[in-house]
C-alpha cells in the first residue's frame, strides 16, 4: 500500500486540487435527483473489479495516485466501505451526467458556467496558438516553452477557483432541494465527497507514520485537509492519564451542558476523529466532516468541507459534556455524583483504563499491563529507568526526585529491595550477598554454635547449596596432610604444670575449631576429657 | 554479720562509691550478698567475651548501657542467644537506653533489627567502625523511634537511602556522626536536614558533601556543635550559609576542608559571636589580619585550633586582648610561632590549659617558662619536637604547674636526666611521652617511677639508654600503667622486660624491635599482665614458639597482636590464634616459619572472632576461598600488604 501511495513527486498542489475540484462538479452533478435509484441499484455491485474498471475509465487529470489510495484504503475500514464504492459510482455516473448541472441551475450560476466555457474557450485557443508555433518553428529557446506553461497554468488555475467557488455557491441550497429524502440524500453526499478528501487524509496520515515527508506534505495539506487533523493525530501520541481527569475542576452547574453517551462499541472503534457534537467516531477527518453535515448547515459550507477550520467550531453552541457508558461508574450520567468527561478522547481513555482489560504488557519488564497504548508507550520510555523506589510504591528515574518526594511526604522513606541484586560471584572484598550470610550461619552451625535458631536445619541445607561439600570444608584430610609429627615433640613450657597446660590448649582449640581439628587433637593422644573450666 | 547492721539499701550507697572496676570486682567477690547488690546496682555492663554474654544478661537486669564493643563473636547467632532468655523471664533489655555495637562487624540487619527491636527504651546506639554496614543495617536501626543519638562511623556501605531511612525514621535525633560514610551526599544530608530538627550536633566529616549541603544545615535551628573535617568539596560559599543560620552554633570543626579559607570563616564568625570552639586547623596557609579581626568579637571563645597556619606575634596579642576566656589552643605546625609570641599569648590567657606546640620548633626554655608561670592550670602541654626545650623548662613546669597531667617531650633532646628530675615534681601526671629522648637513662627514669606513681601511659619510644634498671624502677612504682612503649630500646633485654611482668594493670604493650628479647621474657610478660590486650613485637626476631605458647596459655584477655617478623611456627600461629578468643586484629607478615596450611589452619580456628588482619599480599592466592570468604562474610577486614 505504501509503495502505491508514496511515490508522487508530480502529486504537486495542482495534482491534488484538480480531482477535488472535478468531484466537486461531479458531486453536484450527481445531486439529480432522478439519478439516486439508479445509484441505489449501483451500490449492490459492489465488486473490487468493478472498482478498478471505475478507476481506469476516470477522467484523464485525475490523479491516478489517489484513487489506487482510495482502494487501499478499502480493505481497512469495512465501515466506510459502501460509502466508497458509492461513491466511485457515482464518479462514473459523474462522468456521464456532467452536461445536466445547468438544467436545474439557477441564473447565476449558469453566467458562472459561461463564463468558464469562455475562459475554458480562451485557453483551448491559446493552446492551439502555442501548438501551431511549436509545429512552425522547433527549437525555439527554452524560456518561451516556460513561458507560455505558466500563462496556460494561471488560466487554468483561476478556471478552477471559480468552478470550486461555483460549486460552492450552489452547495446550501441542496438541502432544500431535496427535501423529500434529506437523509438519503445527506448519506449519499457524506459518500460523493469521500473520494478527494479520504485520498488526502489518508496520505496524510502516511506521512505522519514514516515522519520523513511533513514539509513538502504540508502544501497538500492546505488544500484539504485542515492541521487539526495533524494535531490530532500527534495529540493522541502525547495524551497522558490527566486527559481524563483535566475536568476534575470544573464545575458545571448541571443542566447547562450537554450530555451525550457513547456506546461501548463506539468507544472501543478504532477511532481518531471525533464528532464534537455527537460523539461518533470515524478513522478518517473527512468521514467526519461529511458526518458534520448532518448537525446542520453551517457544516456545509464549502469552508467547512474542504477545510474544517475554527470558524466552523467556534460559533456558539450548547457545552458538550460526556458521560461513559458504564454503568455504576462516576463518570456514568447516572451516577449520584456524576462528572463529566471533558473530550471524546477523555471518554476513550477512560473506558479503556478503568473497564477495559490491560492487555498491552510492557515488553521490558514484562509485569506492568496497560489498556491504553499510549500509557505503555509513556511507561516504557522510564522502564528500567526508574530505579529509585519510596516505600509508597511510588519509582524516580532519578534520585532528586525521590528524594524531594520523601521530604514531602511524611514517613515515606526510600524502599530497599529484600533481595539484593548481587550475583554470586561477589568479591570477598564487597557484598554482602545472601549466600555469603548462608555461609556465615553455615559455618556458624559447623562450629558448633549454641545458638537456639529455629532455621538452623534451613541453614544447612543452604550451605549443602552453596559450599560443594560443608562437611569436607574442615575435612580432617588437610590435618592428615598436614605434617604434625611435631606436635609431640614441642618444647614445653617451664612453668608448665604436667598435664593441665596441654589439656587446657587442646580443649580450647577444640571450642573454637571444628570437628576436623577434634579430631586432629585425639589423634595427638592428648585426652580432652578434662576440660578446663573457662 | 556485716549483714546485720547494714541494710541492703546501705550496700547500695556504699557500692555507688566505688570507682574502678577492678574495685567493683573485689565487692562482688565479698560474699553472695555483696554479689546480689552489685547485680541490682550495675547499670552500666561491658561485656568481654561472648561466652559469659548469656550468664552476665541473665543476672544483670537493670542494665541501662550495653557495651559489646570488645567483645568477640556479636552476629546474629548471638543476638538470638541474648535475647533467648527474655521470653521467659523479665529481659535485661528492658531499661536500656544506651547500646555501643562498635565494630560488631559480624552483626547483619537482621540481628541487628532484632536486638534494637527488643530494646523498648533505645536512645543511644553507636555502630561505628562497622564497615560492612549498608543501608539495610540503616534500615534496621530506623526502626528506634527514640533515638537521641547514633554514631555511624565508618559504616562504609550507608548511602543516602540508609540516611534517609533513619532521617524519617528517627525524627528525635539529636546527636548524629557520619563521618566517613563515605557514599553519603548531599541529597541525604538535606534529607536528613529536613526531617531532624532537632539535631544539636552532627558531624559530617570526610564525606563528599558539597556547599548545598551546608545550605541546608543552616537551616537546623538547635544546631550547636557542626563537624566538617577533611571535606574536600566545601568551600567559602557554603560557609557563608552558616553566617544566617543555626543560631545556636557553638563549636565548628572545618579542619583540613581544603577549599575553606579565612573568607569563609569570617563568615561564620560574623554570624555566630557566641562560638565557643572553633578548629581551622590546615585550612590556610597564614593566619590573616581579617580573620583575626573577626575574632575580636569571640568573647566566648575557649577553644581555638590553627595547626599549620602561618601566624604573627601580633596573631597572639590579639588572641591575649581579646580572648581572655580561652582553656586550649592548638598552635600544631604553625609557622612563625616565636617566645615572643607566646609570651604574649600568656600574658593575657591565664586560663590556659591545653596547649599544643607540636613541631614549634623555635620555642626555647624563655617561652615554656612565661607559660608555666602564668598558665598554673596548665593540666595538657604538648611539645613534640621542640628540640630547644631544655631541663630549665622542666623545673618551671615542675615548680609551677603541678596539675600537669599529659606531658609530650616526644623528640626533645634537650631532656635529661636532670629534667626529668624536675619533671618528677608533677605528681599528677597521668601521661608522658619521652619518645627519642636518646639523652634519658635508666636514673632519669627512675625519678619519675619514684614520684609521678599516677602515670598510666609511658612512652620510651627509641630511648636507647634506656636499659634493664629503668623497666626495673619502672615496675616498682608505675603501678597503675596500662600502656607502655618500649620499641626499639635495644637495650632492653629479657631481664628487663621480666620485671614488666609485675605490671598487673598493664594492657597495651609495644615491644618492637627488641632483638635481644627471647621468648623467656615474653613468657614472663605473659604470665604476669593478665589484662594484656594490645600487644606489638613486630620485629622480636629472637622470639618463637615457645614465647607464643606461653602467650596462649596465658593472655586470655589479648585483643590485638602483631607477631610481624616473628619466629613463631606453623604451630606456635594455631595455639595463638586458636586459643586467644578475645582475638580480633592480627598483624602477621613476614613470619618466615609459617607454611600457608599453617595461615589456612590458623585463620580457621580464628575466624569466629576475627575482626581485622593483616597478611601478606602473596597469601591471597595461595589461600583457600573458602577461609577468605568465610573470613569476608563474617565481617573480617583483610589488609594485604
Amino acid at each position: 500500500m505504501d509503495h502505491k501511495e508514496m511515490p508522487c513527486p508530480t502529486a504537486d498542489t495542482w495534482g491534488k486540487s484538480f480531482p477535488s475540484g472535478n468531484e466537486l462538479l461531479k458531486n453536484i452533478s450527481s445531486d439529480d435527483t432522478p439519478l439516486t435509484s439508479s445509484q441505489r441499484s449501483q451500490q449492490k455491485w459492489e465488486d473490487p473489479s468493478m472498482l478498478d474498471y471505475n478507476a481506469r475509465i476516470e477522467p484523464p487529470f485525475q490523479d491516478f495516485k489517489q484513487r489506487s489510495e482510495t482502494q487501499s484504503s478499502l480493505p481497512c475500514n469495512p465501515n466506510n466501505h459502501n460509502k466508497v464504492t458509492d461513491e466511485e459510482d457515482v464518479q462514473m455516473n459523474g462522468t456521464i451526467q456532467t452536461e445536466k448541472i445547468q438544467d436545474w441551475d439557477p441564473r447565476a450560476m449558469l453566467n458562472n458556467l459561461t463564463f468558464l466555457e469562455q475562459k475554458i474557450h480562451q485557453l483551448q485557443d491559446l493552446v492551439h496558438l502555442i501548438v501551431g508555433r511549436r509545429s512552425q518553428a522547433l527549437g525555439r529557446p527554452d524560456e518561451l516553452v516556460a513561458q507560455q506553461k505558466q500563462l496556460i497554468t494561471a488560466d487554468l488555475t483561476s478556471i478552477i477557483v471559480q468552478l470550486i467557488s461555483t460549486a460552492g455557491s450552489l452547495l446550501p441550497s441542496v438541502k432544500p432541494l431535496s427535501g423529500t429524502t434529506p437523509t438519503g440524500q445527506l448519506g449519499q453526499l457524506g459518500g460523493l465527497f469521500l473520494p478527494s478528501t479520504v485520498g488526502l487524509n489518508g496520505s496524510v496520515q502516511l506521512q505522519n507514520n514514516s515522519g520523513s515527508k511533513v514539509s513538502d506534505q504540508s502544501n497538500q495539506m492546505d488544500i484539504t485537509v485542515n492541521c487539526g487533523n495533524e494535531q490530532n493525530y500527534n495529540m493522541e501520541e502525547h495524551e497522558s492519564k490527566d486527559d481524563e481527569d483535566a475536568d476534575e475542576g470544573e464545575n458545571l452547574p448541571p443542566g447547562s451542558y450537554e450530555i451525550l453517551q457513547l456506546e461501548k462499541e463506539e468507544i472501543l472503534a478504532p477511532h481518531t476523529h471525533f464528532c464534537t457534537i455527537c460523539g461518533k467516531g470515524f478513522k478518517r477527518d473527512a468521514n467526519l466532516r461529511m458526518h458534520m453535515r448532518g448537525h446542520g448547515d453551517e457544516y456545509k459550507t464549502p469552508a467547512a468541507l474542504a477545510k474544517p477550520n475554527k470558524e466552523a467550531t467556534s460559533e456558539p453552541m450548547l457545552i458538550k459534556r460526556y458521560s461513559c457508558p458504564y454503568a455504576g461508574c462516576k463518570r456514568n450520567k447516572e451516577h449520584k455524583k456524576f462528572q463529566p468527561l471533558k473530550t471524546i478522547l477523555c471518554v476513550k481513555n477512560h473506558y479503556k483504563r478503568t473497564h477495559c482489560d490491560k492487555s498491552y504488557t510492557c515488553s521490558r519488564c514484562n509485569t506492568k499491563k496497560f489498556s491504553v497504548i499510549a500509557d505503555l508507550k509513556t511507561h516504557e520510555k522510564h522502564c528500567g529507568k526508574d530505579k529509585w523506589l519510596c516505600s509508597c510504591g511510588t519509582t524516580f528515574s532519578r534520585k532528586d526526585k525521590l528524594f524531594g518526594h520523601i521530604a514531602l511526604f511524611q514517613g515515606h522513606t526510600p524502599a530497599i529491595p529484600l533481595e539484593e541484586t548481587k550475583g554470586p560471584n561477589v568479591p570477598p572484598d564487597r557484598g554482602e550477598g545472601n549466600e555469603a550470610i548462608n555461609k556465615v550461619r553455615s559455618i556458624n552451625f559447623n562450629f558448633g554454635s549454641n545458638a537456639p535458631n529455629g532455621n538452623e536445619v534451613q541453614n544447612t541445607a543452604d550451605v549443602k547449596g552453596n559450599i560443594e561439600d560443608p562437611t569436607g570444608y574442615f575435612s580432617p584430610l588437610n590435618f592428615d596432610t598436614w605434617n604434625f609429627g611435631g606436635f609431640h615433640e614441642f618444647p614445653r613450657p617451664p612453668y608448665e604444670d604436667s598435664e593441665s597446660s596441654l589439656s587446657f590448649l587442646i580443649p580450647g582449640s577444640c571450642n573454637y575449631t571444628v570437628p576436623g581439628s577434634c579430631n586432629f587433637t585425639q589423634k595427638t593422644g592428648a585426652e580432652s576429657s578434662s576440660n578446663n573450666p573457662e | 554479720m556485716l549483714l546485720s547492721v547494714f541494710t541492703e539499701d546501705l550496700l547500695v550507697r556504699v557500692y555507688i562509691k566505688l570507682g574502678s572496676e577492678s574495685d567493683r570486682k573485689t565487692w562482688r567477690l565479698v560474699c553472695k550478698d555483696f554479689l546480689r547488690v552489685d547485680s541490682v546496682t550495675r547499670r552500666s555492663l561491658r561485656v568481654l567475651r561472648s561466652e559469659f554474654l548469656h550468664g552476665l544478661l541473665s543476672k544483670y537486669k537493670n542494665l541501662d548501657t550495653l557495651d559489646l564493643t570488645v567483645c568477640p563473636r556479636i552476629e546474629d547467632a548471638t543476638v538470638s542467644v541474648m535475647l533467648s532468655q527474655a521470653v521467659n523471664s523479665v529481659s535485661w533489655t528492658r531499661w536500656v537506653t544506651r547500646l555501643v555495637l562498635s565494630r560488631a562487624s559480624g552483626l547483619r540487619y537482621g540481628g541487628l533489627e532484632r536486638l534494637v527491636g527488643a530494646c523498648p527504651c533505645l536512645e543511644v546506639l553507636d555502630v561505628s567502625y562497622c564497615w560492612v554496614y549498608g543501608d539495610r543495617e540503616a534500615w534496621a536501626i530506623s526502626s528506634v523511634r527514640g533515638l537521641r543519638e547514633l554514631r555511624m562511623d565508618k559504616c562504609l556501605g550507608v548511602s543516602d537511602v540508609g540516611l534517609a531511612k533513619i532521617a524519617v525514621g528517627c525524627g528525635k535525633l539529636e546527636r548524629l556522626s557520619l563521618k566517613w560514610c563515605m557514599e553519603i551526599s548531599d541529597l541525604g544530608v538535606d534529607l536528613l536536614c529536613k526531617k531532624c530538627l532537632e539535631l544539636k550536633s552532627l558531624d559530617v566529616s570526610y564525606l563528599k558533601v558539597t556547599s548545598e549541603s551546608l545550605r541546608s544545615i543552616a537551616s537546623l535551628p538547635k544546631l550547636e556543635l557542626l563537624a566538617m573535617v577533611g571535606c574536600p568539596f566545601l568551600d567559602d560559599y557554603g560557609l557563608q550559609f552558616l553566617e544566617h543560620g543555626c543560631p545556636s552554633l557553638q563549636a565548628i570543626d572545618v579542619s583540613r576542608c581544603g577549599c575553606v579559607s579565612s573568607s569563609g570563616l569570617i563568615s561564620v564568625v560574623r554570624g555566630h559571636r557566641g562560638l565557643a570552639m572553633l578548629n581551622a586547623g590546615y585550612c590556610f596557609s597564614e593566619l590573616s589580619a581579617m580573620v583575626l579581626y573577626s575574632l575580636k568579637d569571640l568573647k566566648n571563645l575557649n577553644t581555638i585550633r590553627i595547626d599549620g597556619a602561618q601566624v604573627s606575634d601580633s596573631s597572639f596579642q590579639t588572641f591575649s586582648t581579646n580572648c581572655k576566656s580561652l582553656v586550649e589552643i592548638g598552635l600544631s605546625k604553625c609557622v612563625g610561632v616565636t617566645n615572643m609570641g607566646i609570651m604574649q599569648l600568656v600574658y593575657g590567657c591565664v586560663g590556659l590549659k591545653i596547649v599544643n606546640l607540636t613541631c614549634c620548633r623555635f620555642i626555647t626554655d624563655e617561652a615554656i617558662s612565661a607559660l608555666a608561670n602564668s598558665c598554673r592550670n596548665l593540666v595538657s602541654l604538648k611539645l613534640e619536637a621542640c628540640d630547644k626545650v631544655t631541663e630549665k623548662s622542666l623545673d618551671q613546669l615542675g615548680s609551677c604547674c603541678l596539675q600537669l597531667k599529659e606531658l609530650d617531650l616526644t623528640d626533645c633532646c634537650g631532656v635529661n636526666d636532670k629534667g626529668l628530675k624536675y619533671l618528677s615534681r608533677c605528681s599528677e601526671l597521668l601521661s608522658l611521652k619521652l619518645g627519642l629522648c636518646t639523652n634519658i637513662s635508666d636514673k632519669g627514669l627512675a625519678y619519675i617511677a619514684h614520684n609521678c606513681t599516677k602515670i598510666s601511659e609511658l612512652d620510651l619510644y627509641r630511648c636507647t639508654s634506656i636499659g634493664d634498671d629503668g623497666l626495673a624502677a619502672l615496675s616498682s612504682g608505675f603501678k597503675n600503667l596500662m600502656k607502655l612503649n618500649l620499641s626499639y630500646c635495644n637495650g632492653v633485654t629479657d631481664r628487663g622486660v621480666q620485671y614488666i611482668g609485675c605490671l598487673g594493670e598493664l594492657s597495651d604493650l609495644e615491644m618492637r624491635g627488641l632483638v635481644n628479647l627471647t621468648s623467656e621474657g615474653l613468657t614472663a610478660v605473659a604470665a604476669g599482665c593478665k589484662k594484656l590486650s594490645d600487644l606489638d613485637l613486630k620485629h622480636c626476631g629472637k622470639i618463637d614458639d615457645s614465647g607464643f605458647w606461653a602467650l596462649s596459655y596465658y593472655s586470655r584477655n589479648m585483643r590485638q597482636i602483631n607477631m610481624s617478623y616473628c619466629a613463631v611456627s606453623d604451630v606456635g600461629l594455631c595455639m595463638v590464634l586458636g586459643n586467644l578468643t578475645r582475638l580480633q586484629d592480627v598483624k602477621l607478615v613476614h613470619l618466615m616459619n609459617v607454611t600457608v596450611k599453617g595461615f589456612e589452619l590458623a585463620l580457621r580456628a580464628c575466624c569466629v572472632r576475627i575482626k581485622k588482619a593483616k597478611l601478606i599480599g602473596s597469601l591471597r592466592f595461595l589461600l583457600s576461598t573458602e577461609i577468605l570468604e568465610t573470613l569476608h562474610a563474617r565481617g573480617c577486614k583483610i589488609r594485604w600488604e
